[in-house]
């Protein structure tokens, strides 16, 4: 790809980037949110029509007008979010949208044998009868990576592929990828996590805002480093030394804690854990094991089926969410965009949506703008968000800076208890040090802070204990300092000494 | 703010309306062409039959009153997500009820002109929070239960005036007996129907320029933010829902009163005529602003006392501000379009795709 420049609005996403990919390679495309990473592959797979730029495959000049086009010039893409039919099987899922060696009826033993001989060559371990709704997130997304080469793909997009995964599936695929390149396939790596760079990749290109920064090849002289110097333009912090708090009485606890999920299925079952003054508790899983229930539950948004809440030493199970605020119960919401915020909102509004009817913000049922005002000018400083001015819209900012002010406005008041749900999640790596940063702070100023994460290496990074939730279920509780890959284990269900392998749909 | 920012502001916040208005005007003037009329002498017809004389200009403020006090009403429960399309008949139930504390209530004038404003006033809020309370506890939607209820209140007064409160000096006509003279609120001028009612509306925009900056505003607004976070932030939804709609039902009930007491005097049946829904294009037009409502109330108003006139004088049916009252629903419906940026960034692809 040569000079590409694609423009959205008043943003130049990509300005006049080269990228090259070698045959039979893994190339790295690295930078941080925004950086243009996606935008380029889109690009490439048709998506999106550049201004300026020519794309070259092995040589010849291409013109991708399309996705379609694009597939038939050997490009697949496995996007972030997976686009498969959840109750159709898996041959029918590569089958749609295709044409049929049987006329207007489904060849679909003749697919799913073909279907079975890809999979065995590349180890992808993949049941062509199989529904998708059944399969884990790592299975579906070998379907996807089994779809894009059953269409004829050689070059490979994956967007992000191990945001869903867990360190060991995240192995599994990579070592996909590398017998994959072995075979002949070239595949493009969008990441913005180093550690996947220096272990997969051959080459690695580095975007920073729409632009071409460097393009180099990996080798084992290679640092964290230096990559991220280029990604992010300035020196990291990786290790946090967190100043040893010793924690003191228990804030929150919960005590054999049952929650159902909207679908009315019991998502939290006898969950028993506490978080003292001082601490941070992580609790890693991978999504969807019920962290949500349990996070709203012990903020007040979601009933208890059964169990029992002390919040500061009260009773506090099935009390309304405004109990949990006036304990300094603050919250992180995993759903910035619909729950932590009012999208419609102006900045300095969403600052005090917990605490508008309060002095100084209101008085006599009237509120006081300039208060609200000063109050948002302040934060705006002390949180380091990048608004031009407190009547912004909130929707109008970037995701670092929305979780930035929900991130203000719920360490404003020194809260007793912090519930962070996936705190930074799709941050880029300056805003997560920052947000990073600001729990360990509050942890020393002596919140009893649970750090839900589903990145083991933020939990290990941050946690003074590290707790493991699979399938609704506590599944133990691990000390400072445990190894990735005795959190991995039990994050897929699997106690030690447990050799019964554990069903993987949840 | 510095003053060149702040004007910078309000015309931005004006402009789509203003855009609105002018392509329904101008969509409807090709309509006039079509029809084989000048659009020229019919929007001068118009603009003579809203303001040649003092008693037209009068009835520009006497059908603006109430048009104004339904689209505040409205707009509370717009803000918080709630659509209620029933405002025609919770200004009813404020009617009935002014009528009956008039007719009923044998007490001294004050106290009788006081009354029957509490009265339309829960009236009204009654009707709307009925709607509300149903939303709360059983989810039901409010458009339907809002413009059902809307019926109720139109054939419960149509009962009324044919039945037990039928004036039995009336000749059989479907009316009730006139309130007392006491009762009516002063003229302003001679010759015109405009009454001291307009002090009411000015004293209710005042109070919803001071409601929205109130805890209460806020929370309603909030609610009206998502369901997610207004929990999140600590606020009962249910128990909003209702406030929103008594106090958007209770403006409406005091229109009725308004009605009443400078206007009609009496129940008739179909008092509130078209009024409910040009209430809701007044508030969407007015963008959900007591000062945009105020504005955008007046605008109506003028129409609908021109449109008589220009039907009278050129013979261009009245149907035409029927037509740019539907013209301007479908503008305010795609009103994102009319934002300023968008217009610019739809300039903006355009030249893209023609380098391109």
């Amino acid at each position: 790809m040569r000079n590409i420049t694609k423009i959205f609005g008043h943003l130049k996403a990509n300005d006049a980037v080269d990228f090259k990919l070698r045959e039979k390679s893994i190339h790295g495309l690295l930078g941080e949110n925004g950086a243009g990473k996606t935008t380029l592959m889109n690009v490439l797979y048709g998506l999106y029509r550049q201004e300026e730029g020519e794309i070259y495959i092995h040589g010849q000049k291409t013109d991708i007008s399309s996705p379609l086009k694009a597939i038939s010039s050997g490009i697949g893409m496995v996007h972030q979010h997976f686009m498969l039919a959840r109750p159709l099987t898996v041959v029918e899922n590569i089958m749609l949208g295709r044409k049929s060696s049987r006329g207007i009826f489904l060849d679909t033993k003749k697919v799913a044998a073909e279907i079975r001989e890809l999979s065995d060559k590349y180890h992808l371990m993949v049941d062509p009868y199989a529904r998708i709704w059944q399969l884990s997130v790592g299975e579906q997304q070998r379907v996807e990576i089994l779809t894009t080469i059953y269409q004829g793909a050689n070059i490979l997009i994956l967007d992000e592929p191990t945001a869903v995964l867990t360190p060991q599936e995240a192995e599994t695929l990579f070592s996909i990828l590398r017998q994959m390149r072995d075979d002949g396939k070239s595949m493009i790596l969008i990441t913005h996590k180093l550690e996947e760079i220096l272990s997969v990749v051959d080459d690695v290109t580095i975007l920073r805002d729409g632009k071409m920064i460097n393009s180099l090849k990996v080798t084992p002289a290679t640092t964290k480093e230096e990559l991220s110097r280029l990604m992010v333009g300035r020196d990291v912090l990786f290790d946090f030394y967190p100043v040893a708090v010793k924690p003191g009485k228990e804030r929150i606890s919960m005590k054999n804690l049952s929650v159902r999920n909207d679908k009315d299925f019991s998502a939290v079952r006898n969950f028993s854990l506490s978080v003292a003054e001082g601490e941070i508790v992580g609790l890693a899983g991978v999504d969807g094991n019920g962290q949500k229930e349990l996070a709203e539950a012990l903020t007040g948004l979601r009933p208890a089926e059964g169990g029992l809440i002390f919040i500061n030493g009260k009773e506090a199970v099935n009390k309304p969410p405004v109990f949990y605020i006036n304990e300094g119960v603050a919250h992180i919401p995993e759903d910035r965009q619909s729950m932590g915020l009012a999208m419609g909102f102006c900045v300095s509004k969403n600052l005090v949506i917990k605490r508008f009817y309060q002095q100084p913000y209101a008085k006599n049922g009237l509120l006081n703008y300039k208060n609200i005002k000063d109050h948002a000018k302040k934060m705006i400083q002390d949180f380091q968000i990048k608004t031009n001015s407190t009547e912004d819209i909130t929707r109008d900012l970037s995701g670092g800076n929305q979780q930035k002010v929900i991130l203000a406005r719920e360490l404003a008041d020194d809260p007793s208890v912090l519930i962070a749900n996936q705190p930074t999640r799709g941050l880029d790596v300056g805003a997560t040090e920052y947000v990073r940063s600001r729990l360990l702070e509050a942890r020393s100023k002596g919140s009893a802070v649970l750090l839900i994460s589903a990145d083991i290496e933020e939990i290990i990074q941050l946690s003074d204990r590290i707790a493991v939730i699979y399938n609704g279920e506590l599944m133990g509780v691990l000390p400072k300092g445990s190894q990735p890959e005795a959190i991995g284990l039990l994050m897929m269900g699997k106690r030690q000494g447990d050799n019964a392998s554990v069903k993987e749909n949840y | 703010m510095p003053v060149s920012k702040k004007i910078i502001k309000i015309t931005q916040a004006i402009f789509p309306a203003l855009l609105m208005v002018a392509g329904a005007l101008l969509s409807g003037a090709v309509l006039i062409v079509i029809a084989g009329n000048d659009p020229i002498a019919a929007y001068k017809a118009l603009l003579e039959g809203a303001f040649s004389n003092s008693y037209r200009i009068s009835e520009t403020f006497v059908k603006a009153i109430p048009l104004m006090l339904m689209a505040q009403g409205i707009s509370i429960a717009f803000k918080n997500q709630i659509w209620n399309i029933g405002a025609g008949g919770q200004f009813t139930i404020g009617t009935i009820l002014s009528v009956v504390v008039c007719l009923y209530f044998k007490l001294p004038p004050i106290p009788t002109i006081i009354l029957s404003f509490i009265f339309a006033f829960i009236g009204g809020a009654l009707w709307g929070g009925l709607a509300g309370w149903l939303k709360a506890r059983f989810n039901a939607n409010e458009v339907i239960t809002t413009l059902m209820l809307d019926y109720i209140a139109t054939f419960l007064l149509a009962y009324l005036v044919y039945g037990p409160m039928m004036d039995p000096n009336g000749f059989g006509y479907p009316q009730s007996a006139v309130i007392e003279k006491v009762l009516r609120l002063p003229k302003l001028i001679v010759g015109g129907r405009l009454h001291a009612g307009l002090f009411v509306a000015i004293a209710i925009l005042l109070l919803m320029i001071l409601f929205w900056r109130s805890t209460l505003g806020f929370k309603i607004e909030l609610a009206g933010q998502g369901n997610d976070v207004s929990r999140y932030a600590g606020i009962n939804n249910k128990k909003i829902i209702i406030v929103a709609m008594l106090l958007s039902g209770g403006l409406s009930g005091i229109a009725g009163w308004n009605e009443i007491h400078g206007i009609h005097f009496r129940l008739m049946t179909d008092l509130a005529g078209s009024y409910g829904s040009i209430a809701i294009v007044i508030a969407l037009l007015g963008n959900l602003n007591p000062l945009g409502i105020a504005i955008s109330a007046y605008f109506f108003s003028v129409l609908i006392v021109g449109g008589n006139t220009m039907q009278n004088l050129t013979g261009i049916p009245y149907s035409l501000v029927d037509i740019i009252q539907g013209l301007i629903v479908v503008f305010v419906i795609t009103r994102t379009a009319f934002k300023a940026e968008s217009i610019q960034s739809f300039f903006r692809k355009r030249r893209y795709q023609h380098n391109g």
